[in-house]
């Protein structure tokens, strides 16, 4: 399993400064231009028994999703991510989003299952509202242009989003944003992996 | 967008772990602090230090993590915290019981209960804002101070105000439903040991009926279960879309139950997800005006008469003739609120009069109440045929009928009686899946002392009839003296919210008598002619600074132990009790209200406050609910003989509980489901349980319910109505409000959990696009409600002929007068709102929407009319959250 150490260039922080702040962190903390380069394992990131520190690190595989020229507006195509029986689409909304990437910062990606029960969000993409619901379970709604956060339902928490980045034409998944159901943590345990 | 605005400015952290419970985890049960429903919670509870591990052997889950499917034994995020317990931090997950098998079965849970363990003191969040100790106002700000002289400083004051101005100056606004322990112990300081008539609830400015007609035709409000609306085949749901207010009873009862394929019939004019699903489904949404429920109401009862749809058989065995009416005047003895009310015969029917009256009046006609109601032919005569039409086998649909605050607080008594005479016709009240019934807003929490002094009110009905006490209206016109809050906002719950603000601000923080010192006989001094130049002393309890009854009025603020920090007990609205166990340690020197109240009754010099634990209250109060749906004496007396305390005896029945009133056969403590169900007549009583007449008949003296006439041009009701109408030439429309899922109540939890803050940084106010448009109001705009008359009723007039406490009567006498209310709210602009009305937050303390609602009560049952807001909008400007990403998505609520 591959770390990301995040470059950080944006109106937050000093040209060039480096942190070790994931991109899904970075996404909730304020800016819109990132770089992000991969790098292999950094040391002195594994994650103690007793008192892991699991939030702040990034420790996904990155993976290309799609293309931005092969997308089509409100036709949202289906990934597995981070693992092969997690379900997420890639949607370019058309209005603009957080966390959205491309010329209008509209192309987002979000996991397909409730995070309230587990029920499968899969074709129930609105176009018109950018939103992905209800569930047909419980009948959450969930607002794809602000992270994923519930519109009317019971979720207690947004859909994780799936973060992306942009290489030329190439999007690829990087991260999630929250936890998705099912998992007690999205990264497994460096004891069992 | 704005270039300047950052729109991830409002981010929370989204967190991807969340620690197992190791295998041996303790875990207690609980059932949600919220709404009415009361689903069953889990909490595992371990020392912080450890986790869990991934293998099903190595957690207390018993489950293989990660793991696919659904509806599993899972807990998100927000429903982990650390919190002490016993002075050691303890990981706690709050997580809706997955074993359940009734209320939320397999674990189903709504977005307010499923963030419990959020609501836990953390100092690490917006929950170390709760009140830490008693604090006494100096000068304007809150000082801390002990205990004793918090209590000793109000027992003072109580002694003098109760021997110069006696017990009327002194009062309660209470919660009715914040567990019987707590209730129990305020109700008898207050009614018993104080003898006050000044007692209000938390949700009313006297302590009077809520859905009143229900109780006049003789329908207890909480007669029926949740299986009842699972076997329901058709729906009708008057004022409420469960979904928001009362999800699993929705998600679990209302979408599944017996019978899923239901068809369901919405009155509202919100349209919210319930009622698109429900649409979607074959249903029905009414988007009705507000306020004329009750000619809706008339109309179907008369599009059912004249096809003759009405159940007959029903009608023949369980409808009160004109005997039976007049017996006991339907309700027994004259000293009964029904007397107070129905003297004169305005009201009560049997079969022939009733079907007289209904055919009688032309606004019954389907086109006249089209007209007046807004709605269309098409659609009521559609909904008179899907609750009442017989197949072509002669079977009717099994109809069951809720109703809530949409309908009972807009017009109190006509919309419940039409309401109940329509669903009796049908055939329902009785029988499985043929239930009227409130949808409930809190739990069932409330067990009074008894003992109460409201014949001590000096207000009356004509023919000195009693009446129930008007708070708000003693605090207004300058008679209280002290008052003591439990847990509530007060002004913003009540109506023409910031009259009543100012009124409390003039006599405490505006008075000149400033409490300079802690020094206790000088706080006396000071409080003494505080009082005695027309002002009052104000006591708040509380688990948070209320806004701005606590932060800015109070003089004496004492912080309340909640949910989790203590044991307690109430029940639900299906009468089901369980026991709330105590997890974790009350944060600083908070202690439960019962705890308060028995200290400052010591104080007092008041005999029968020697409790020991909630156990002990409990068990004392169970004698006080005997005769009544909340009896639970029979499981006290039964813990007594196995030698254990009542609430373990309650705890061994874990998430399940126990429905009221507790009955006995063979030796066994057995539930209720239902209410006067025939069923439920067993003959001979055994042991220490009551039977009621109520229990398998309806609430009357006959035991047969009663048809209610509800004529709309009633003077108590259509002199209100046409007073407080939207006035075209202002450019008003309708300003009304209620709930939604995502904040509960006044969000005093709400506001301080993170992902809810998020989600509802700043109240709402749906606005359908044809009344934002031409005020150039978009979503995300900060808005202003304004409304430049706001009616108040000053005064206590006593009713002496029969017109005297109706609207134009009151006008005429000078006991109304006028004021103005605004508030701010962020608009959503969508067209599930019906035109010409806009919804706004209820309660929200920062955006009183009542403001902008009159505090005329009812003339026939003091009840507020509090849906029945107006007001100019103007835009204000655009809140930061128009383009924020990261909080307070403005998306319409029904999207499906």
């Amino acid at each position: 399993m591959s770390e990301h150490e995040i470059k950080l260039q944006s109106h937050d922080h000093a040209e060039g400064e480096r942190a070790c702040m994931s991109r899904r962190e970075f996404l909730l903390a304020g800016g819109a231009v990132v770089s992000v380069t991969a790098l292999s394992g950094v040391p002195g990131l594994a994650q103690g028994a007793a008192q892991p520190q699991y939030a702040l690190k990034a420790n996904y595989a990155r993976q290309k999703v799609g293309q931005l020229s092969r997308l089509v507006q409100g036709k949202p195509i289906q990934f597995n991510y981070p693992y092969a029986h997690v379900s997420n689409i890639l949607v370019k909304l058309g209005a603009p989003a957080g966390g959205g990437v491309g010329a209008d910062g509209d192309v987002v990606a979000f996991n397909l299952q409730c995070p309230h029960m587990g029920g499968p969000l899969h074709g129930s993409y609105k176009e018109q509202h950018q939103v992905l619901g209800p569930c047909p379970l419980h009948l959450t709604t969930f607002d794809l242009t602000r992270h994923g956060m519930v519109i009317s339902g019971h979720a207690t928490e947004s859909l994780p989003q799936i973060v992306l980045e942009v290489e030329g034409d190439n999007i690829y998944a990087v991260g999630v944003l929250g936890l998705i159901y099912g998992y007690s943590r999205n990264v497994a345990n460096p004891a069992s992996a | 967008m704005s270039k300047e605005f950052n729109p991830h400015s409002f981010a929370i952290y989204a967190k991807d772990h969340v620690p197992l419970p190791p295998k041996d985890a303790e875990v207690l049960t609980t059932a949600c602090d919220y709404c009415t429903i009361a689903c069953g919670y889990k909490v595992y509870r371990w020392p912080v230090g450890r986790e869990g591990g991934a293998r099903a052997a190595e957690n207390a889950f018993k489950m293989d993590f990660p793991f696919t499917g659904v509806q599993r034994p899972w807990a998100s995020p927000s429903q982990h915290n650390v919190v002490r317990y016993k002075g050691k931090p303890h990981h706690v997950l709050v997580i809706p019981d997955f074993e359940a098998t009734v209320v939320n079965r397999g674990g189903d849970h709504s977005v307010r209960g499923g963030t419990l363990a959020q609501k836990c003191y953390n100092p690490e969040n917006r929950t170390s804002e709760r009140l830490l100790y008693p604090m006494i106002r100096v000068r304007g700000t809150l000082m801390p101070v002990s205990w004793e002289l918090a209590t000793e400083a109000m027992a003072d004051i109580s002694k003098y105000i109760l021997e110069k101005y006696g017990e009327h100056a002194w009062g309660i606004k209470m919660y009715s439903y914040q567990y019987f322990e707590n209730t129990y112990a305020i109700t008898k300081l207050g009614m018993t040991s104080v003898g006050t008539p000044a007692i209000a609830p938390h949700d009313k400015p006297s302590n009077t009926n809520d859905a009143t007609g229900l109780d006049d035709a003789g329908l207890d409000s909480f007669a029926a279960s949740y299986e009842d609306w699972g076997m329901a085949e058709v729906c009708f749901f008057s004022g409420v879309d469960p979904y928001e207010t009362k999800t699993t009873l929705f998600t679990e009862w209302i979408m599944g139950g017996a019978n899923p394929n239901k068809t369901l019939i919405f009155v509202t004019p919100h349209k919210t997800m319930g009622v698109a699903y429900g649409e979607k489904n074959g249903g029905l949404w009414l988007p009705i005006i507000p306020g004329t429920d009750a000619l809706l109401h008339n109309a179907i009862a008369r599009i059912v008469i004249e096809k003759g749809w009405q159940d007959q058989q029903f009608i023949d065995q369980w409808i009160a003739n004109s005997w039976e009416v007049d017996a006991g005047y339907g309700r027994g003895t004259r000293n009964t609120g029904w007397q107070w009310r129905t003297t004169w015969g305005n009201w009560q029917s049997d079969w022939p009069d009733y079907q007289k009256f209904i055919l009688s009046r032309d606004e019954h006609k389907l086109e006249n109440a089209a007209r007046i109601t807004g709605l269309r032919a098409e659609d009521i005569l559609r909904c008179a045929e899907l609750i009442a039409k017989p197949r072509a086998d002669g079977s009717r649909p099994k109809t069951s009928f809720m109703l809530e605050k949409g309908n009972y607080w807009s017009n109190n008594y006509l919309n419940t009686t039409s309401l109940s005479a329509l669903a009796l016709m049908c055939g329902a009240g009785n029988r499985p899946g043929r239930v009227i019934s409130r949808g409930g807003g809190h739990q069932r929490g409330m067990m009074g002392a008894g003992g109460g002094s409201g014949w001590l009110n000096p207000e009356k009905y004509p023919g000195r009839r009693k009446k129930s006490f008007n708070l708000d209206r003693w605090v207004i016109d300058g008679k209280l003296r002290f008052a003591w809050a439990f847990g509530t906002t007060w002004y913003p719950a009540m109506m023409a919210s910031q009259e009543i603000a100012d009124a409390v601000f003039r006599m405490t923080r505006g008075n000149p008598h400033q409490v300079a010192n802690l020094d206790r006989a000088a706080i006396f001094e000071t409080f003494k002619r505080r009082v005695d130049s027309g002002g009052m002393v104000l006591v708040d309890s509380d688990i948070y600074p209320v806004e701005p009854l606590g932060t800015q009025h109070a003089d004496i603020v004492l912080p309340a132990a909640t949910w989790g920090e203590e044991d307690f007990s109430r029940c639900n609205s299906e009468r089901r009790l369980r026991l709330y166990a105590k997890f974790y340690d009350a944060p600083g020197e908070a202690r439960p209200d019962w705890w308060a109240v028995q200290k400052f009754a010591q104080k007092m010099g008041f005999t029968g406050y020697d409790w020991k634990s909630s156990n002990d209250v409990f068990e004392e109060a169970a004698r006080f609910g005997r005769n009544g749906v909340l009896n639970y004496h029979p499981l006290v007396v039964k813990a007594k003989e196995q030698g254990v305390k009542g609430h373990e005896l309650l705890r061994s029945y874990g998430t399940t509980g126990i429905q009221t009133p507790i009955r006995v056969r063979e030796g066994r403590l057995v539930g209720t489901p239902r209410l006067h169900d025939p069923a439920n007549n067993w003959g001979e009583i055994e042991g220490p349980e009551v039977q009621r007449q109520w229990l398998y008949a309806f609430n009357t003296h006959s035991g047969k319910a009663i048809l209610l006439k509800s004529p709309w041009n009633f003077p108590g009701w259509i002199q209100f109505y046409e007073a407080v109408k939207p006035r075209r030439e202002k450019g008003e429309i309708w300003v009304t409000n209620g709930r939604i899922n995502e904040t509960w109540q006044s969000g005093f939890d709400d506001l301080r959990k993170p992902y809810l803050a998020q989600r509802w940084p700043y109240p709402f106010i749906i606005v359908h696009p044809k009344d934002a448009a031409p005020k150039g109001i978009e979503s995300g705009d900060f808005v202003q409600v304004f409304n430049d008359t706001v009616y108040v009723q000053t005064g206590q007039p006593q009713g002496v002929l029969d017109a005297d406490l109706n609207f134009n009567n009151l006008m005429k006498d000078g006991h109304i007068k006028t004021t103005t209310g605004q508030f701010v709210a962020v608009a959503i602009v969508s067209d599930e709102i019906r035109e010409g009305v806009a919804m706004a937050n209820f309660n929200y303390p920062a955006a009183p929407a009542n403001s902008v609602c009159h505090a005329v009560p009812d003339p026939v049952t003091n009840n507020y009319r509090y849906k029945l807001g107006r007001g100019v909008l103007t835009k204000v400007g655009e809140s930061p959250y128009k383009h924020s990403f990261t909080s307070m998505t403005l998306k319409p609520r029904p999207i499906i």
